[in-house]
């Protein structure tokens, strides 16, 4: 995907970064900050951009003494990198984003990017223990640090959180471990329509909760290969092999209960195949589809999934979705049987959607069709603080100018 | 007290809800770690819900009178101390539940709730609000919120801005605004938490409620030294074990706290070692074995286990009410607060006895040691104007080895009145000038919690009352 504008520089140092963003902020040159560019379809395309600046080269271990299970990296360092840092040792730091070759550490979080573990977990931002950032005038700032309790003022690090590179570019992360879990368990079962309801209420009253629960429709190529099955419950399980042993009986005596036919055990490529349900969360299908993520509590994701159902039969689209039952995330992805079609339906598309369900985010499409929406939506009740803090962190609009909420 | 103030507050939330006279005020001049109230407000207020915060919150506004926030005042840092007067709000009537969404695992809360009240309220439910401060019987939810605070179970669960998912907090004009962590943009949520009052007045509380573990198991261990406690703890992380807490228990400590609660914790050794396992019970069986041959490879003198829920009890409340037991010590202690890398520990508190003796001081040492978090507690004697100083001293040598050690100042207390001058140990001339970017576009004119966090000079313009 195309998507930076201009030239290209890769800085070497964090002082390189901040010295080349204070000069285009001086002579009013506009910034795309990039990662791995693995979440540029998240919200706005930026209005203008001039210079790019990749934090590639800002990739290294910085700090780790595993006994402290604390590290700090650069910003620029992918997730795998950092995961097998600190698998090394036994650790990891849950960040569940799509392709973790390419996606960087300060991307993601700058994007706001949370998966479906959180619900066990926490999020992404839980173990942000300080950062350092470049600013738009070229300062570079400090919070936090490395230990893992800390207030000591302003936890300066939670606002470039979902900045998208509209507050400051990150080029260091600090981050809190945890002991990575003994086994890792990937348990699918194809529920048909009659026994849906069912399932899922047993699954709810189960001792041992998944590190995540998904119903997935759809998106079959992009996970599992199969076909034919409308529907199916995707469970990962992690934790010591004794529990997951206990879990996983108490899951197929839940599904028997429930009348779905079989459970498909997957303990070697447990991590690849919910690595492929991240990635389904943003793959594109040409210029034919456009994803959005709805918002809400657990106990109403079934209802906007099936709002979001009727929408797509509406418009003659097809809908693939995951429906994540503990955290109440819907990702649906809606396709358009041509290339043709889709830029006519897309603003449609949102625009119903936005009637019927507040907090929808288009997190996934191709550049020409986003053009054509506001990937946010109405503005949060908090929009004139965030808009103001905007104007004092960039004031001559630098970063990335209309790719967050409101126009920021 | 400016004239007028009375009457409009009085007009805008009735009699009953406004103090003013120097008998009422004297007690909204301390926290917990106050000796003496040496600074009152000009009126405390207390306010029945949001509507009524945001009258104050313009009422103090139209006066030019600094508002500080204040929760059930057990701060250790004087951070609801009014040190330049104005209006203390204080939530003892906003200290109900609103919403206990079960299904969902959250709550949204009014900021006057007492922190135990919440998990009281949930455990029927089978769900806790995990943050537990040792003054969790009394301090509350807004108040916790303010310092990020805390408790023996960060370990595991993390602190205070990991559990709330979203706030409602009245802003410099006397608005109410919302915040999600879902929402999209700059995570708000995030910077108003440990933000001590100084970005707005809280109103409500979302937070994060978890499931009560299957299991939990509560050991105790004797050893000969300190460090032979912290090393047994970082070999438990070593071996990637995820315990609930790590909490150690210094010979000075453990014998105050055995005199005063006979909780059963193991005397006569050089500490305590406090660890808690929770979560499936195959897990915890195999957990509780596997940190006993550790403590006893590392040295432990005993290991027990406590037999039931009712031991464990007591274990924890002797733990958390640790401070309340240096009584039979000194007739005052001075509690610090600083957090380093864990693997620093045994020398931050070889460190920490080195400075209190030169200073001649007896310190007892009761701490998170899972999460590298330190609590010294400097003993004294207020009547003896020396030590008063030594004490002083002695906890700014400590804060300044725990920030050359790579840690900091606070790891859950906060910054608030006492330490502000410190905070420059930590942070540069520029990371101290992007807070004061936050604090502009939040507070403007200074007015919430003014003289707090911030080293004078650092952020300039406070509010001072006109006549404090």
């Amino acid at each position: 995907m195309k998507v930076a504008g201009g030239d290209t520089i890769v800085p070497s140092t964090a002082q390189e970064l901040a010295d080349e963003l204070r000069r285009c902020d001086a002579s009013g040159l506009r910034v795309l900050l990039m990662g791995g560019g693995t979440l540029q379809g998240l919200g706005n395309p930026p209005k203008a951009c001039d210079v790019t600046i990749s934090t590639a080269k800002l990739n290294a271990t910085i700090e780790y003494d595993p006994r402290d299970l604390t590290i700090a990296v650069g910003a620029g360092m992918t997730l795998r990198t950092l995961a097998n840092t600190l698998a090394k040792n036994g650790q990891f730091v849950p960040i569940d984003a799509p392709h973790p070759d390419r996606a960087t550490v300060g991307g993601t979080l700058a994007a706001g990017w949370i998966g479906p573990r959180r619900a066990t977990y926490g999020r992404p931002r839980d173990y942000l223990i300080g950062t350092t950032a470049a600013l738009a005038d070229g300062t570079l700032s400090s919070a936090g640090g490395m230990v893992v309790k800390n207030v000591t003022g302003y936890d300066v690090s939670k606002l470039f959180v979902g900045s998208l590179g509209t507050l400051g570019a990150l080029v260091r992360v600090n981050l809190k471990a945890i002991p990575s879990p003994q086994t890792m368990r990937v348990a699918i079962a194809a529920l048909p329509e009659a026994t849906r309801q069912r399932a899922l209420n047993h699954i709810a009253s189960l001792s041992i909760e998944p590190a995540c629960a998904l119903f997935v429709s759809g998106f079959h190529r992009d996970i599992d290969g199969t076909d034919g099955i409308d529907g199916r419950l995707f469970l990962l399980y992690e934790g010591s092999q004794a529990v997951v042993d206990r879990a996983t009986r108490e899951l197929r005596s839940a599904l028997g209960a429930a009348g779905v036919p079989g459970t498909t055990i997957l303990d070697q490529n447990a991590q690849r195949t919910y690595q492929r349900t991240l990635d389904a969360c943003t793959s594109t299908i040409a210029q034919r589809s456009i994803t959005l993520r709805s918002y809400g509590l657990p106990d109403n994701a079934f209802m906007r999934h099936a709002t979001l159902e009727t929408l797509a039969q509406e418009l003659k689209l097809s809908l693939d979705a995951i429906l994540d039952a503990r955290t109440g995330d819907v990702v649906a992805r809606f396709v358009a049987r041509d290339a043709e079609t889709m830029p006519y339906a897309v603003a449609d598309l949102v625009d119903g959607a936005r009637e019927r369900l507040s907090n929808l985010t288009v997190i996934a499409g191709d550049p020409a069709l986003r053009i054509a929406i506001d990937a946010w939506g109405p503005p949060p009740p908090s929009f004139e603080k965030l808009r103001a803090l905007k104007e004092r962190f960039d004031p001559r609009g630098t970063l990335a100018p209309g790719r967050l909420v409101g126009g920021i | 007290m400016p004239p007028g103030l009375a009457a409009s507050l009085i007009d805008a939330i009735g009699p009953d809800a406004v103090k003013t006279e120097p008998e009422d005020l004297a007690v909204y001049g301390y926290d917990a770690d106050t000796a003496e109230a040496e600074h009152l407000p000009d009126a405390a207020v207390i306010p029945r819900d949001a509507r009524q915060v945001c009258a104050v919150v313009r009422i103090a506004r139209e006066h030019g009178l600094p508002i500080v926030p204040r929760g059930a005042g057990t701060g250790l840092c004087g951070g609801t101390v009014p040190v330049n007067g104005g209006v203390v709000i204080t939530f003892n009537r906003m200290n109900r539940i609103l919403e206990l969404d079960v299904a969902n695992r959250r709550a949204r809360v009014q900021p006057g709730l007492i922190n135990l009240d919440l998990s009281r309220a949930t455990a029927t439910h089978g769900l806790f609000y995990a943050p537990d401060p040792s003054s969790q019987k009394a301090s509350t939810i807004g108040g916790n919120v303010g310092t990020n605070a805390g408790g023996p179970h960060c370990l595991s669960y993390g602190t205070t801005t990991n559990h709330v998912l979203g706030l409602e907090f009245v802003d410099e004009t006397g608005e109410l605004i919302r915040t999600s962590i879902d929402d999209p943009g700059y995570d708000l949520t995030g910077a108003l938490v440990g933000s001590e009052g100084t970005l707005g007045v809280i109103t409500s509380v979302d937070v994060r409620l978890m499931r009560l573990p299957e299991s939990v198991r509560v050991c105790v261990g004797a050893f000969e030294t300190v460090e032979a406690a912290c090393e047994t703890v970082s070999a438990i992380i070593g071996a990637g074990i995820v315990a609930t807490a790590l909490e150690i228990i210094d010979k000075v400590m453990v014998e105050a706290i055995e005199a005063n609660y006979h909780a059963g914790y193991p005397t006569g050794a050089g500490s305590v070692l406090l660890v808690e396992v929770a979560g499936h019970t195959e897990e915890m069986n195999h957990n509780e074995s596997a940190i006993a041959d550790i403590a006893r490879k590392n040295g432990a003198l005993s290991w027990t286990t406590a037999r039931d829920a009712a031991e464990r009890e007591a274990l924890w409340a002797a733990r958390k009410g640790a401070a309340g037991a240096v009584g039979r010590i000194a007739p005052n202690y001075y509690i610090q607060d600083a957090c380093v890398p864990r693997t620093r520990l045994p020398q931050a508190l070889h460190a920490i006895d080195e400075i209190a003796r030169d200073h001649r001081l007896v310190v007892g040492n009761v701490f998170h040691a899972g999460d590298g978090n330190l609590h010294p507690l400097l003993m004294f004697d207020r009547r003896e104007v020396r030590q008063i100083q030594a004490v002083v001293d002695a906890g700014t040598e400590i804060l300044r080895t725990c920030i050359d050690m790579g840690g900091t100042i606070s790891g859950e207390h906060g910054i608030g009145y006492e330490k502000r001058e410190t905070l420059s140990m930590v942070y540069s001339t520029a990371d101290l000038a992007t807070m004061g970017r936050i604090r502009d576009v939040l507070d403007p004119a200074r007015r919430f919690n003014p003289n707090k966090i911030f080293p004078t000079g650092a952020i300039c313009g406070e509010v001072t009352s006109s006549v404090a």
